[in-house]
């Protein structure tokens, strides 16, 4: 029988730094895809939204979005990870570029956060990630 | 019986969201798996990891983790347990729990508490058949099995 398919990994902290956006679309899915298992392994798993990974957090974007033809929406993504325990920010600095308002923002967003915020959980985390 | 082409077997214990079933044991263990409804949604299922035996879950704690190509997430645990053993046939063949979802489980465990205490958070009988079936309609899942 292979180790391999037994988990024995202590809790981590990851923290998942999304700036890819609609312009990248292929690179949109995996970032929740793998916050969705690193969730379901013990993880505390935040993503923050960025740069232009900001405007996936925009009512009307991600469910629109797909990373390939015919495939999942990126919403739908974002929703399995949030359902699997990941915490998704929003980069406040980033909203007026993307000329996002409070009010725009999906209900999947957990907080609204400066960056410095970001800047505590890269301090913080056993692992940041970049997508 | 079926909800939209969902199996639902009467004799299980489920979850609130009917992601997982749990068959009670004669030697105090529970058995748990995925229901039709859960690999229906996960679709092809392609790699299966259990907590190893021993190991204590915590409620809401998952016993494993579930990754297909469009869909990645826990199997939920909703009482208290140890990991007693994992289903080597399932694990070193995933695609099992999309042909038949409730013979194929996947891990079992041996609750902290009581068996009746870990029990009473899992419904059954008509109130589980009447849940199960509303899941199905109130999120459109129809059920497939075998997706390769």
């Amino acid at each position: 029988m292979g180790e391999e398919h037994y988990l024995d990994n202590d809790e981590k902290s990851v923290v998942i730094v999304m700036t890819s956006g609609p312009s990248t679309a292929h690179r949109c899915a995996t970032p929740f895809y793998i916050g969705s298992i690193l969730a379901s392994m013990d993880s505390d798993v935040s993503v923050f939204f960025t740069m232009e990974g900001a405007l996936l957090a925009k009512k009307g974007v991600a469910d629109n979005l797909t990373a390939m033809k015919g495939g999942k929406t990126i919403l739908e993504f974002i929703r399995d990870a949030k359902i699997a325990g990941v915490k998704f920010h929003l980069c406040k600095p980033a909203m007026p570029g993307y000329e996002i308002e409070v009010d725009d923002v999906i209900p999947e967003i957990n907080e609204i956060s400066n960056a410095s915020k970001l800047a505590d959980l890269i301090l913080s985390c056993d692992k940041a990630l970049f997508f | 019986m079926e909800c939209n082409g969902c199996e639902f077997r009467p004799e299980l214990y489920y979850d609130d969201q009917y992601q997982i079933w749990v068959r009670r044991e004669e030697d105090g263990t529970f058995t748990i798996g995925m229901t039709d409804i859960s690999q229906s949604i996960a679709g092809k299922i392609l790699h299966v990891r259990v907590r190893k035996p021993g190991t204590l879950r915590p409620n809401g704690k998952p016993v494993a983790t579930i990754e297909s190509g469009k869909w990645a997430g826990p199997v939920p645990n909703v009482f208290d347990c140890v990991i007693v053993e994992a289903n080597h046939t399932v694990l070193e063949d995933p695609n099992l729990l999309n042909i038949e979802p409730y013979e194929a489980w996947i891990a079992r465990v041996k609750p902290s508490g009581s068996i009746e205490d870990s029990l009473s958070v899992l419904v059954s009988g008509d109130v589980a058949q009447a849940g199960y079936c509303e899941r199905t309609q109130r999120d459109d899942i129809h059920c497939e099995r075998g997706a390769r």
